[in-house]
């Protein structure tokens, strides 16, 4: 047994290690969902500038992933030892926030250089408890290859032009979109239905309006058979498609002409050269199409922190300007700042168009003007819809209703 | 006679080497798609890899930190593997011979610890080791993960020493011997394919779980294979040619270990019955 | 002096008291607590009485969740644990290839429910997938099917994925208990004239009651805890048709953070899992005992 007690296993490999540097510096743990080899979001590079700009500070990375973010933090946080940065969404920070475990962040010159809704998103509670890193697009990948193999040019940004695209992708025997209840299918569903009724979203997310009586959302639920007749999609096979494996390596691979998703994969998709892409709104009734923007990650600093003030400095470090860019290049996202240049590629240039020409719709969810446990919910019932869209559109979303009645 | 049996095994051995190969065909799925790049996979799932690419392991080697993490995950697992062994055999042994009050309490208290959903023993786990300053360090994650195996342990040996004659340890009574001597000397040499069964599911949930590593480690060099499989293919938007590699190079020296021990075991099985 | 004695030997079952209270009857005790407030993950949490429990029993999800794990059960303990009898039995009648055989049948134990869960994911996949590309390979197009977004045969085949997952266990463990029966009552038999089935049926079946205890007790308890396979695979749908009672836990702690309705779910799922231990734990080993 004592061949492998762990003091003798770590002789064992300490000649694997090389001598730690024996620097004054005072260490700051950060923790984020990003930084890792599949998303590295720059930060591997931009952690190593800060500590060639602060070599009083060196940093503990840790990758820890956003699902295991709910698990593994929490009793870090709550048992008062929690990282001293910690990447977060307003989700995280109204539940930690709420609990004091966050500290409150001055609102120093970058708070007056956001954009006005990521203002008023973090400013809601007693404090800043988030300093946003990035705003991505969430829109409609368009495989221009296939597109031109059916004859079609130009990019479909309306619901009357999808269904024309749709037919001739089909006659040309293409599969025009994926479609799944998981994601693609609720980005449209919640594109469309906010486009059509732009002030109801707090309303509804408080339960004030009901998505059951909401013109908006049944018009909206009422074009998923009339896609579907147009060729578009089988829905009962895209139901219950994986958003986040199958789906994805299908349209990477060129099988698919379609697929609304999130602009995080642009960089992957750019990996198989033979992929003629863009990324573009989603098509609503509007004629720009829909670009439904997400607020989705941002620094927070733990109240807890033994090191308050290289925190700080570590959060400032993300709000110059030319540092983000490079955060932001990776990831393909746009700029918090309103001074702030944003990352995204070329192929974004159609979802760009859109934002320039038809404004933005903020992801209900990521700046909680919807509560959380309906996001589930409503991937559930769009796949439960997909799988029979002979049910009521009213039936389907009196089932949101139902969650945000429980909050 | 002879023949016609000999032939009729060599029938059965060439069924059972098919059913068994049938069951390996997704495990043959894993390894032909991780030589394969993103485009091949989709268009020819089921044929093998047009040319023999070394490219994702080159990749998914260069990213993980990997001999490092396997010393650790090998370090972790044996020694959680024995420690357990050992605590779970002697806690079994009152448990099998004794059907007392005290006992049959003792077994559904085991029993609890079996049922318990892990999440519930999360926060309380993260508390304690705090609280005794067993965080980021080999032994507390060893601790939690014998204590996670344990009620496994002691039902598992509760039931097989239950299956010992008990005639054996008679003999032993009668010259006086501690019910330690007896345990150590009579039952403990019987105990080898149970232990053997018991190392196996012991060493896979050791070796696979990294929602623990993750709660108590935070220094990069003590993390164990999985956190860096995990680390390098993130859980959103995988790639198949990015996951599959990593999988077989997280699970390869388990595999390798497992050969390495089960001729262990099968030698240590066999003596016994010479004996 | 002599009931002392007799109690004495109870000592050997100190650590793993200690272990076993710490680490599950003092968090069980915690969540119990837990169960009565409104508790978010962190902070404060205020007592709500009976509010999370009323709620569980109120809604006819937690029932469909409960049918759904009961169900995925009894499909995955059946099929294991006779695919390992019959492997086993098999093998133990084949030296030559038992070890190889063995080895080659625990490999996709070795493989972390992650991998295995994304595995048979790109298996069943409706594009393109192993199984539907085998299928149309053999001639079979008309079995090809949407296997895991169809509601009809999604717990079909999550539970297959488990199945063959652990099937390499439950044949390991027979085949220990196949090592523990003495030699001597084989051959005895075989120089009696008894035929391969015969013995199996009154002789290796009886004697491997042990192993049928441990092997549907552990294949029954991880089970009715299990989420992994359907939160990878499928996330419990297609529209909850997949969704476990774990699984709900999991939603309620970690999408929704309900620290407090999560505990209270636990508890249940706790007190089910020891009933049914409990009571299969009695029958399996009055079974033990006739032999």
């Amino acid at each position: 047994m004592k061949r492998f007690s762990p003091t003798a296993l770590s002789l064992l490999c300490a000649g694997a290690v090389l001598a730690a540097p024996v620097a004054q510096a005072v260490t700051l743990e950060v923790t984020a969902w990003k930084g890792n080899d599949a998303e590295p979001a720059a930060l591997p590079e931009l952690i190593e500038q800060f500590e060639a700009a602060n070599p009083d500070i060196e940093i503990k990375f840790s990758y820890i992933s956003r699902t295991d973010t709910d698990i593994v933090l929490p009793p870090r946080v709550q048992g008062d030892n929690p990282p001293d940065v910690m990447m977060t969404d307003m989700p995280l920070v109204k539940v930690w926030g709420d609990a004091g475990l966050l500290a409150p962040i001055d609102k120093g010159e970058w708070f007056d250089r956001l954009s006005p809704a990521l203002q008023n998103t973090i400013d809601a509670g007693d404090a800043v408890h988030i300093m946003p890193l990035e705003v991505i697009g969430m829109g409609n990948f368009v495989n221009m290859g296939l597109l031109k193999q059916a004859g079609i040019d130009s990019v479909p940004t309306t619901i009357d032009a999808l269904k024309d695209a749709c037919g001739k992708l089909e006659a040309a025997g293409i599969d025009a979109m994926v479609f799944n209840g998981g994601f693609s299918a609720p980005l449209y569903a919640i594109a469309n239905g906010l486009e059509r009724a732009p002030d109801q979203a707090a309303a509804l997310g408080t339960g004030d309006a009901l998505f059951e009586e909401s013109d908006a959302f049944i018009t909206t639920l009422d074009t998923f058979p009339e896609l579907e007749e147009a060729g578009c999609f089988d829905a009962s096979l895209q139901a219950g498609l994986d958003p986040w494996s199958t789906a994805l390596s299908e349209f990477k691979a060129g099988n698919f002409a379609m697929m609304p998703q999130g602009a995080w994969n642009i960089k992957s998709f750019m990996e198989n050269e033979d992929l003629d892409f863009v990324f573009a709104p989603i098509p609503s009734g509007k004629e720009t199409g829909v670009a439904l923007d997400l607020f989705g990650i941002g620094w927070s600093i733990a109240a807890k922190s033994d090191q308050p003030e290289a925190a700080k400095r570590f959060v400032e470090f993300f709000t110059v300007n030319d540092n983000l860019h490079q955060m932001l290049v990776s990831e393909s996202a746009y700029s918090p700042f309103t001074d702030g240049e944003s990352g995204v590629s070329d192929v974004a240039a159609p979802y760009n168009a859109s934002r320039d020409n038809g404004g933005t719709i903020m992801f209900p969810f990521s700046v909680l003007e919807w509560p959380k446990p309906l996001e589930m919910e409503i991937f559930d019932s769009m796949t439960g819809y997909l799988l029979d869209l002979d049910k009521d559109p009213a039936d389907v979303l009196s089932r949101w209703d139902e969650i945000v009645e429980d909050q | 006679m002879k023949i016609k049996r000999r032939v009729g095994t060599w029938l059965l051995s060439a069924m059972a080497l098919i059913l068994v190969a049938f069951m390996l065909l997704p495990v043959v799925y894993m390894l032909l798609t991780s030589f394969k790049s993103g485009t091949e996979i989709t268009q020819n799932p089921l044929g093998l890899p047009a040319n023999l690419d070394f490219g994702n392991y080159i990749n998914a080697l260069s990213k993980m930190n990997y001999l490092r993490s396997v010393l650790n995950s090998i370090g972790i697992t044996l020694s959680v593997t024995v420690l357990v062994s050992f605590i779970g055999a002697l806690a079994a042994y009152p448990l099998a011979r004794r059907t007392n009050r005290l006992a049959r309490a003792l077994v559904l208290l085991m029993a609890l610890g079996l049922s318990t959903p892990n999440f519930v023993t999360i926060t309380p786990i993260y508390v304690i080791f705090r609280d005794i300053g067993l965080l980021d360090t080999y032994t507390g994650l060893i601790l939690a993960f014998t204590a996670l195996n344990l009620p496994l342990a002691v039902f598992f040996y509760t039931s097989f020493i239950r299956s010992i004659p008990i005639e054996l340890e008679e003999a032993a009574r009668l010259d006086n011997c501690s019910d330690f001597r007896i345990f150590w000397h009579v039952i403990r040499p019987l105990l080898g394919p149970a232990t053997a069964t018991l190392s196996l599911f012991v060493m896979l949930m050791v070796w696979n779980d990294f929602t623990y590593p993750l709660l108590l480690l935070t220094d990069e060099s003590k993390f164990t294979v999985m956190i860096s499989v995990y680390r390098f293919v993130g859980n959103h938007n995988l790639s198949p040619n990015d996951l599959f590699p990593a999988a077989v190079l997280g699970s390869l020296p388990l595999l390798i270990l497992f050969i390495f021990f089960q001729r262990r075991i099968v030698s240590g099985v066999t003596a016994g019955a010479v004996k | 002096m002599r009931t002392l004695q007799r109690y004495r030997i109870f000592l050997f079952t100190l650590p793993a008291i200690l272990v076993i209270g710490a680490f599950f009857v003092y968090p069980i005790l915690l969540s119990l607590r837990l169960s009565f407030t409104d508790f978010t993950g962190v902070g404060i949490a205020n007592d709500v009485g009976w509010k999370n429990y009323e709620r569980i029993f109120t809604r006819s999800r937690y029932l469909d969740a409960l049918t759904t794990t009961v169900v995925f059960t009894i499909m995955v303990v059946v099929v294991q644990t006779a695919l390992g009898l019959f492997f086993a039995a098999l093998l133990h009648r084949l030296p030559a290839v038992r070890n190889l055989c063995r080895a080659a049948l625990f490999t996709p134990a070795m493989m972390s429910f992650v991998i295995v869960g994304y595995v048979w994911q790109f298996i069943y996949s409706p594009f393109n997938g192993g199984l539907n590309s085998a299928l149309a390979a053999i001639g079979l197009e008309s079995l090809q099917h949407n296997w895991i977004g169809d509601p009809n045969t999604a717990l079909i085949a999550v539970a297959f994925a488990h199945i063959w997952m652990f099937t390499g266990y439950t044949t390991a463990i027979f085949l220990a208990g196949y090592a523990a029966i003495p030699s001597d009552l084989e051959e005895a038999s075989r120089l009696e004239g008894a035929s391969s089935w015969q013995r199996f049926r009154h002789i290796e079946v009886p004697l491997l009651a042990p192993s049928f205890t441990i092997n549907i007790m552990l294949s029954t308890i991880g089970t009715l805890k299990t989420f992994e396979l359907p939160f990878i695979m499928t996330r419990g749908g297609p529209d909850g048709a997949t969704r476990t009672l774990s699984l709900h836990i999991i939603d309620s702690l970690f999408g929704k953070y309900k620290f407090g309705f999560a505990s209270a779910l636990s508890i249940i799922m706790l007190i089910l899992v020891v009933l049914v231990a409990y009571v299969q734990n009695r029958y399996l080993r009055s079974r033990e005992n006739i032999t």
